[in-house]
């Protein structure tokens, strides 16, 4: 029985672990973080190739939108196998280079779409409708003017492509082309490189055959072009100062390669596809187009030989027939035979090209490739193409490494770890800061910010990117986009935070790396500047009432993890422990941090005092229903900001009102986390809670929708309730919000919420009535008592029954109740553990065994020492605490150790809990025998 | 609608239900788990209306398990398996008809409230206590 009893008691232990476990909610970051990555989606970007030829390439961040991202998915991934060469005249041209084709592709793929996107669920629904409209309007016109149209098309793919990220400039562009297109043509496929694949150094130098042609492309309509460049950043090089490089670099390619693009397009389609797969790719389309070339415009036949005769391979083809009528243009280019796209090899061999932008764009044509597209990547590692990707981000110029860096985004983003690791092994990541540090330019940033991103997701490169690129991101982003300044000058006023995308990526980046375990926490406390820089940021959130987005979620989560363990980790707790509370021995955590934190902070003597100061108060200050709190002589800074009772009106703005769950969810586990332990400020914390009107705000939240959210303020609940006076006031105010979110009975709530947030609720309510009738009183007076007994007799989860089961034990315990209790109809065998609590074995059959005779209350008695105590004592978690993480983890984590901890954090667990579940209910089956047939109580029996 | 006259026999709406079960390493699993039985305190039983029903439960499904995809609710009672009576059985009667070694399918009669709305009527009838 001992045994039981304990476990009972670990519940209580376990809402304290909760607390502790916040970090694990760091998980989740991860998750998130691969999100960013993708941010903008896919950007067009014609690129010249080697040849010359310019490609268009689309890259599609990983990062953006997962459903963007998946969307974009399929359409790229049809182009790029189904048309591979340029009989897309119109996407050609934008980029001309072989590389281009797959581009071109793409957008051919939309064009003849008209018909085919309608078929094909995969593409955006933006861009499926541009296409469409494009399409429709291309048809009845005249040859020329479907020309247009077809720009028109692409235009509309670059449209929806902006709509992703950059590509809308790109449109403009185009359609200035066309009318070239069909002179441009033949020059154009000089450009485009290389008929003979064969030869990439030559491919290059054909850089002024393009020019040659784009110069025609460009009196046509040279302005339009040069505002153009490369495809792909376009949108963004306006943005960003660097843009005006590629010009220089080439400016006849901007101009050109659209043009030349396309006439490359053609060229390729033109070309025979020899091996590669893009060609495969790009037939279907292109013969289809053909035809239609063939039938309204006899020239260009002239123009490019044999355009027709492909076979159709993808599936698309047939589609594209039907729909596909408009886009002539398009198909008189690919079929050239002399052209194709280059091969993996070939296009890595392309990175260390000397001319610079056949690097660029060999990169910008990887980045394309890769784009969800897992075997490439893995293609593009196992080819030693990353290490050359992470030498260019060194180069000199600006479009190079650019495009490196576009490129490592996408390999780095996806579940291949290996890719991550890869990137690693070449000091990808020292380099991505080291890049950081010296450019200018937005898009590059976000390309770096977001590669970190993807590459925080991976835990074992967490400290990596800690040692590496904490300062750093924190210097060049964190800070000053937060709007926070070292030292504010009296005149300027005090900005407010911007929530760009590099600062979404570098949140997002340190998110994952702030659940990297203690020592990840201790060095992101020990920034200089970081924390005092996140909470200006959300400050200046919740001034602007914006507190919604990605970023302050990401800002939330940092500080909540950071806020794991003050008590334990903050360099100097142990002199704000609350003597009161003997914490475990075992917990010094502080012990490590000292060594190395004089760096961080310059003023140690005063900080000295400071604390000696505080201590003092808190001292004085055991009774918490005075809330004096410790006065200062300057302003705290750094990581002491984040348990100063300032910050609670700040989480509780928060949590009134951000819609967002998941900030919802991380200020609602910061304030677990500070109210959590047995130390001066997590005193101050809960009378701060309170006296800032914080309960009704987070009873209200018990309301909440979101599984998590309940989850978070059930704990932070328990975790406050420390506090006598709370403890007070949730008994009264909270129990019907709590109870409510208890299953009743066979059916759940209309919630369903899941095992570990109603284990969390049961042990909220057994701290709330531990050592108070009157909250006990008011449990039952909230019809708790028949929703537990449910549970306990009924529950499927051994671990809701369990704790089900100290509540109950607890309100029996108190005599005065039980009159009241009896007349309800209730007795004291509902008040027992069922046999689920006790896994002892009571087979079948053995009537003797009665539970009932033993003393309920003694049992209670000894557990509820250990638990009810206004101490929790952090380290003891059981296994039963409430564990944010699904079974698995917690189990592991659990048996790990209260170190283990952090571990809980990592992974994001989605899909596993269901599979756990399953699991874990059949194996409750054993336990849950029916066993004791005790007469009194219902046998039930697992079948 | 059914209607019941004290001493006759019930008729009820009910529901075939057929399991395959699970093999769980040596075990057949089921995924779920009975109550009651005529050697039980009916009115300890918080699925049944009338306390005095000594029928076998259904207590609790595991999720995604060989029952709950078969359709079995928490709160079915069981009236017959594999053709064997259930509503006049020991709780350990029941458990052996159900986990027959060498049986992998159990074919199951059961009644539910939903479709129990009329017996309910009726059983209101009888004195409660």
């Amino acid at each position: 029985m001992p045994a039981e009893v304990k476990q009972e008691q670990s519940p209580s232990n376990a809402t304290s672990l909760a607390m502790m476990q916040e970090p694990q909610e760091v998980v989740e970051e991860t998750v998130t973080i691969e999100e960013d990555p993708g941010t903008p989606t896919s950007h067009v970007s014609v690129v010249t190739s080697d040849d010359g030829t310019t490609r268009r390439t689309e890259t599609k961040d990983i990062s953006s939108n997962v459903k963007v991202t998946k969307m974009v998915k399929t359409v790229t991934t049809r182009t790029v196998r189904q048309v591979p060469l340029g009989p897309d005249g119109l996407p050609l041209p934008e980029g001309s280079s072989p590389l281009g084709s797959y581009t071109d592709s793409i957008d051919r793929r939309y064009m003849k779409n008209g018909g085919d996107r309608f078929i094909t669920p995969q593409a955006t629904s933006t861009l499926t409708r541009s296409y469409n409209n494009s399409y429709n309007d291309s048809y009845g016109e005249t040859p020329e003017s479907q020309y247009v149209r077809h720009y028109g098309l692409h235009d509309g793919y670059a449209d929806l492509t902006d709509n992703y990220g950059s590509l809308s400039r790109g449109v403009n562009f185009r359609p200035p082309r066309y009318p070239y297109l069909p002179n441009s043509y033949r020059p154009e496929n000089s450009y485009t490189l290389p008929i003979r694949k064969d030869d990439y150094g030559h491919v290059a130098q054909p850089q002024v055959p393009m020019g040659s042609s784009t110069v025609d492309l460009n009196r046509s309509q040279p302005e339009r072009f040069q505002a153009e460049p490369y495809g792909l950043e376009d949108d963004r090089r306006s943005l960003g100062p660097e843009e005006e490089e590629p010009y220089e670099l080439e400016p006849d390619y901007s101009t050109a390669n659209r043009r030349t693009l396309q006439g490359a397009n053609r060229g390729r389609t033109h070309r025979e596809p020899l091996r590669d797969m893009p060609r495969v790719r790009g037939y279907p389309d292109e013969a289809i187009e053909a035809e239609l070339i063939d039938e309204r415009h006899p020239y260009i036949h002239g123009m490019y030989s044999a355009p027709l005769a492909l076979p159709e391979r993808g599936s698309m083809a047939s589609l594209d027939r039907m729909g596909g009528r408009r886009s002539p243009s398009i198909d008189s280019i690919r079929k050239d035979p002399r052209w194709r796209d280059p091969d993996l090899p070939e296009v890595i061999a392309m990175l260390g090209h000397p001319i610079d932008p056949v690097k660029s764009n060999a990169a910008a044509y990887l980045q394309h490739l890769c784009y969800e597209n897992d075997k490439i990547k893995k293609d593009v590692r196992q080819l030693k193409g990353i290490p050359v990707l992470v030498g260019l981000l060194d180069h000199p110029k600006s479009e190079v490494h650019r495009k490196a860096c576009g490129a490592l985004r996408n390999i780095s983003y996806g579940k291949d770890n290996d890719n991550k690791v890869a990137i690693k092994i070449c000091d990808g990541i020292p380099g991505l800061v080291r890049l950081l540090r010296k450019t200018n330019d937005m898009e590059v940033r976000e390309l770096i910010t977001g590669t970190l991103w993807n590459l925080s997701s991976y835990e074992p490169l967490k400290m990596v990117i800690i040692n590496h690129g904490l300062q750093t991101l924190t210097n060049e982003v964190i800070i000053p986009h937060s709007g926070w300044e070292h030292e504010p000058n009296e005149d300027s006023k005090p900005r407010d935070a911007e929530w760009t995308t590099v600062f979404k990526n570098t949140s997002g980046c340190l998110r994952n790396v702030s659940s990297d375990g203690a020592e990840a926490r201790r060095r992101l406390r020990e920034c200089e500047g970081l924390v005092d820089a996140l909470l200006h940021a959300l400050q200046s959130a919740v001034g602007k009432k914006d507190m919604d987005n990605k970023s302050v979620e990401n800002c939330v989560c940092i500080m909540r993890n950071l806020s794991y363990h003050v008590h334990k980790e903050v360099p100097g707790a142990e002199r704000f422990q609350d003597p009161s509370a003997l914490q475990a021995p075992g917990s010094a955590g502080p012990q490590r941090k000292k060594k190395d934190d004089a760096g961080c902070f310059g003023g140690k003597k005063a900080k000295e005092e400071w604390f000696n100061q505080g201590r003092k108060n808190g001292e004085n200050d055991k009774n918490y229903d005075t809330l004096d709190l410790p006065k200062r002589s300057e302003p705290s800074k750094g990581f002491e900001l984040l348990y100063q009772p300032e910050v609670v009106r700040l989480y509780l703005s928060l949590l009134t009102e951000s819609q967002n769950y998941n900030t919802l969810e991380a200020a609602a586990g910061a304030l677990q986390n500070l109210s959590a332990g047995q130390w001066t400020w997590s005193n101050y914390i809960r009378a701060t809670v309170r006296k800032e009107k914080g309960l009704p705000i987070l009873v209200e939240l018990l309301r909440s929708d979101s599984d998590k959210v309940v989850r978070a303020v059930s704990i932070a609940l328990r975790n406050l309730s420390i506090d006598r006076r709370n403890k007070d006031l949730i008994g009264s105010y909270a129990m019907r919000d709590l109870v409510s979110n208890l299953p009743s009975g066979q059916q759940r709530p209309a919630k369903n919420l899941e095992e570990d947030t109603v284990v969390a609720i049961l042990n909220t309510i057994h701290e709330i009535v531990t050592d108070s009738s009157e909250n006990a009183r008011s449990l039952a007076q909230a019809q708790a008592i028949e929703k537990l007994v449910a549970i306990n007799r009924t529950s499927q989860s051994a671990r809701e029954t369990k704790a089900a089961s100290h509540v109950l034990q607890t309100v029996w315990s108190y005599k005065e109740l039980r009159n009241a209790l009896t007349k309800d109809g209730w007795n004291k065998s509902h008040f027992q553990p069922t046999m689920t609590t006790t896994p002892k074995a009571t087979k079948n059959g053995k009537p003797g065994y009665d539970d009932t005779t033993l003393p309920l209350m003694e049992k209670n008695q000894g557990t509820r020492k250990c638990g009810s105590g206004d101490m929790i004592p952090m380290d003891e978690l059981g296994p039963d605490g409430y564990s944010t993480i699904d079974q698995r983890d917690k189990d592991c984590k659990y048996k790990a150790v209260d170190g283990s901890v952090d571990q809980t954090e990592r992974e994001p667990l989605k899909n596993d809990t269901n599979r756990k579940h399953y699991i874990r209910t059949n194996r409750p089956a054993v336990s849950l025998v029916d066993a004791c047939d005790v007469k009194p109580q219902p046998v039930d029996s697992w079948v | 609608m059914t209607s019941c006259m004290a001493g006759q026999p019930l008729t009820v709406v009910v529901q075939r239900i057929q399991i395959q079960k699970l093999r769980h390493g040596a075990n057949l699993i089921l995924g779920f788990s009975i109550g009651g039985g005529i050697d039980q305190d009916p009115g300890q039983n918080p699925f049944s209306d009338d306390k005095t029903d000594k029928g076998i439960y259904v207590t609790r499904i595991s999720p995604r398990g060989p029952a709950e995809e078969a359709g079995l609710r928490m709160g079915d009672k069981i009236m017959q398996v594999n053709g064997w009576d259930m509503t006049m059985v020991t709780h350990d009667q029941a458990r052996k008809r159900l986990t027959k070694k060498n049986e992998d399918v159990v074919r199951l009669l059961v009644t539910r409230k939903s479709l129990e709305e009329a017996v309910k009527h009726s059983m209101g009838s009888y004195p409660r206590q």
